[in-house]
């Protein structure tokens, strides 16, 4: 555990910052630490965090998914017109989407490791071509009503936790379990620190690309689905707002964007850092203009400290100590 | 893109010459005429199902109507053609728009002070990029998304919602004619004489040999920090000129308008066949990858089916243009080995 804590001083930084955060908040709004306040904040943390798990296993490698907005307003939006308001429909509705997310990522993957395409350039196509689909299929209007059990998954509790975080803690399971324990995190990380030498080593590079812009199309269209639970209906652009915040989210989480670095309990941290600021602000009587400013600010800050040259820097201070206790 | 990710998909090394020199020119120029290829049919399609494409008003309107894609893409493809990415020009318009609209006075002395702010601003922002990029080693997607947040949300803070006013003279200048053709059309003559001029400067040979290969540039005695100032500096300084242009077309303010220049002035540029890669490209098709994405909307217009349909059109033109880029490029290698 502690081999793990040091390769990824990033992400317990993240942490760190993180509670730093939370009290900064209770200290200016004293509500902020209630019950009903921790989980509104857990529930609304916990899209950004799914949307952001396949988001972090393409950046780690070497990727970037930009298709993410209209993946899951094509999911949200699809979702209210082939079942209404009924729970029965669900039953084939939801892996029906959930396939056509992951098919989505497919053709991105495929794009990316077969073809050569830039994934920004690639992701960027699939993410215009789907949101003009979208609006020619749905004539620009909203769409309104999502089945109950969805509204039950979304803003639902078990007891006092929500339905949600439960997903959002199974998903984080299995992300960290396939990235730290099974081989394709193995793949994974090779791929993102070098793919040619990947490749060279034996690893299986296309398959793994492929992979990870699957499970993003996946995350995607899961959280799409969720989404129009919590809002109780589907609107076009709703997504829009989460490709900044999926790729803020691992970013703070320590990851590189270079790839070959990262897991996904960086990305946690992210989510919930980015969640606490939306809260923040608020009450400290701050406009959306300045969390703009103050989310580009705790960018740079995180990034800032995870460059090679802070890296430098921390050694250097860290050694100096160490010489003058000899 | 850094050196590194260039070494790792292998596509640093392009001193070698083809041994076919005229097949060599061709695959290098590929990505250009396929782009030129496309305006072509749109320019065919919509010439036929509309009355009047092939005159001088039609000109003057569409480069009117790109103008603003087209400043932004030119600072874009600079900084491309270095190997980076600038996001944060979405948030220099926006910020560029929202101070014009607040502080043009009436009086033209006025306006071509807050323009000179407007432009040393913008190219100011991006000398704090660049700098940021090379001295503390992030990478240009990171930093200039935050600071696209940043400034999107100084400009939200000048100005929470579209608004303000600009006097009606400045919103005329894109209808002032000169020998009939419009003043927007004298500015693309200029941006093009400026991108020759600029591409055999010292200045300018040194920032794609930088995007070619950053290693041997810096060993070759090229400072990196001075080539990222200067590089992003410029993306700024004509992000904001696309502001100011867009105060002429708007008549007013918009704190949230620049995020819709930010991935179409990537798209512009890749379609033209500038690599995101570094090293390679050229502003006319940057300016062809421009025109391409404005007229579709026209195109979709003439139609008569959904104006939905332009982004699907404009996704699979930049699939295509990117294909086309990715096959020539391997079958070039494929004449270097």
């Amino acid at each position: 555990m502690s081999g793990f804590l040091s390769r990824n001083r990033l992400i317990l930084l993240a942490y760190v910052g993180m509670v730093v955060l939370l009290l900064v908040t209770a200290l200016f709004s004293p509500g902020f630490l209630s019950e009903s306040n921790l989980r509104s904040t857990v529930v609304l943390a916990a899209f950004v965090g799914i949307v952001a798990l396949g988001q972090t296993f393409v950046i780690i490698g070497g990727g970037i998914d930009l298709s993410i907005p209209w993946v899951l307003n094509s999911a949200a939006v699809l979702m209210t017109l082939l079942c209404g308001a009924h729970d029965l429909p669900l039953l084939w509705v939801a892996p029906l989407l959930l396939a056509g997310g992951a098919m989505i990522g497919l053709i991105n993957g495929v794009g990316v490791a077969v073809f050569g395409v830039p994934p920004i350039i690639m992701t960027l196509a699939a993410n215009v071509i789907l949101q003009g689909l979208v609006l020619v299929y749905t004539g620009g209007s909203p769409t309104p009503s999502a089945p109950d059990l969805i509204k039950f998954l979304a803003v639902g509790r078990v007891g006092p936790i929500p339905v949600i975080a439960l997903i959002w803690a199974a998903l984080a399971l299995v992300a960290s379990v396939l990235l730290s324990k099974a081989p394709f995190g193995r793949h994974l990380y090779a791929l993102g620190t070098s793919a040619t030498v990947a490749e060279f080593s034996g690893v299986p590079t296309v398959r793994t690309t492929v992979l990870t812009y699957v499970g993003s199309g996946l995350t995607a269209a899961l959280a799409g689905m969720l989404l129009t639970g919590y809002s109780g209906q589907a609107y076009l652009g709703m997504g829009d707002s989460y490709l900044f915040t999926s790729i803020a989210a691992v970013a703070i989480g320590g990851a590189s964007i270079l790839g070959g670095s990262g897991h996904y309990l960086g990305t946690i941290a992210g989510a919930l850092v980015l969640t606490i600021l939306t809260g923040l602000l608020p009450a400290l009587n701050l406009s959306s203009g300045a969390l703009l400013v103050v989310y580009g600010a705790v960018i740079l800050f995180t990034v800032s400290i995870g460059s090679e040259t802070f890296a430098t820097l921390w050694n250097l201070m860290f050694k100096n100590r160490r010489n003058r206790e000899d | 893109m850094s050196a590194e990710a260039v070494e790792a998909t292998g596509r640093s090394d392009r001193t070698e010459q083809p041994k076919s020199p005229m097949r060599g020119w061709l695959l290098d120029r590929a990505p250009f005429l396929v782009a030129c290829l496309m305006l072509l049919v749109i320019v065919a399609i919509y010439g036929s199902l509309q009355k009047g494409v092939f005159t001088l008003d039609e000109i003057n309107l569409d480069t009117a109507a790109a103008m603003t894609l087209m400043l932004a893409a030119t600072g874009q493809t600079i900084v491309l053609i270095r190997g980076g990415i600038d996001l944060s020009i979405g948030g220099m318009i926006s910020l560029g728009t929202v101070i014009a609209a607040t502080q043009f006075g009436t009086d033209p002395l006025s306006i071509v002070l807050w323009s000179g702010i407007i432009l040393a601003i913008g190219f100011a922002v991006g000398a704090v990029n660049g700098l940021l990029i090379s001295v503390l080693k992030l990478q240009p997607f990171l930093v200039t998304l935050a600071s696209w947040s940043i400034l999107n949300g100084v400009a939200m803070l000048i100005l929470p919602t579209d608004g303000g006013a600009v006097p009606g003279w400045w919103v005329g200048f894109a209808y002032a004619q000169v020998f009939g053709l419009a003043a927007p059309v004298w500015m693309l003559i200029a941006l093009i004489a400026f991108w020759y001029w600029f591409r055999a400067t010292r200045l300018g040979v040194t920032i794609q040999a930088t995007g070619s290969n950053e290693k041997s540039s810096f060993l070759s005695g090229v400072s990196i920090t001075r080539i990222n100032v200067i590089t992003y500096g410029l993306s700024g300084l004509f992000a904001a000129a696309a502001a100011l242009y867009l105060t002429t077309q708007t008549g007013a303010g918009s704190p949230t308008i620049g995020k819709d220049y930010i991935l179409p002035s990537v798209a512009a540029a890749v379609i033209g066949g500038v690599s995101l890669f570094g090293g390679r490209g050229n502003l006319l098709g940057t300016v062809i990858g421009a025109f391409i994405l404005t007229l579709i909307g026209n195109l979709v217009f003439v139609l008569h089916v959904s104006s939905y349909w332009q982004p699907v059109m404009s996704g699979a033109i930049l699939l295509i243009a990117v294909l086309a880029s990715s096959m020539a490029e391997k079958s070039a290698r494929g004449l270097e080995q």
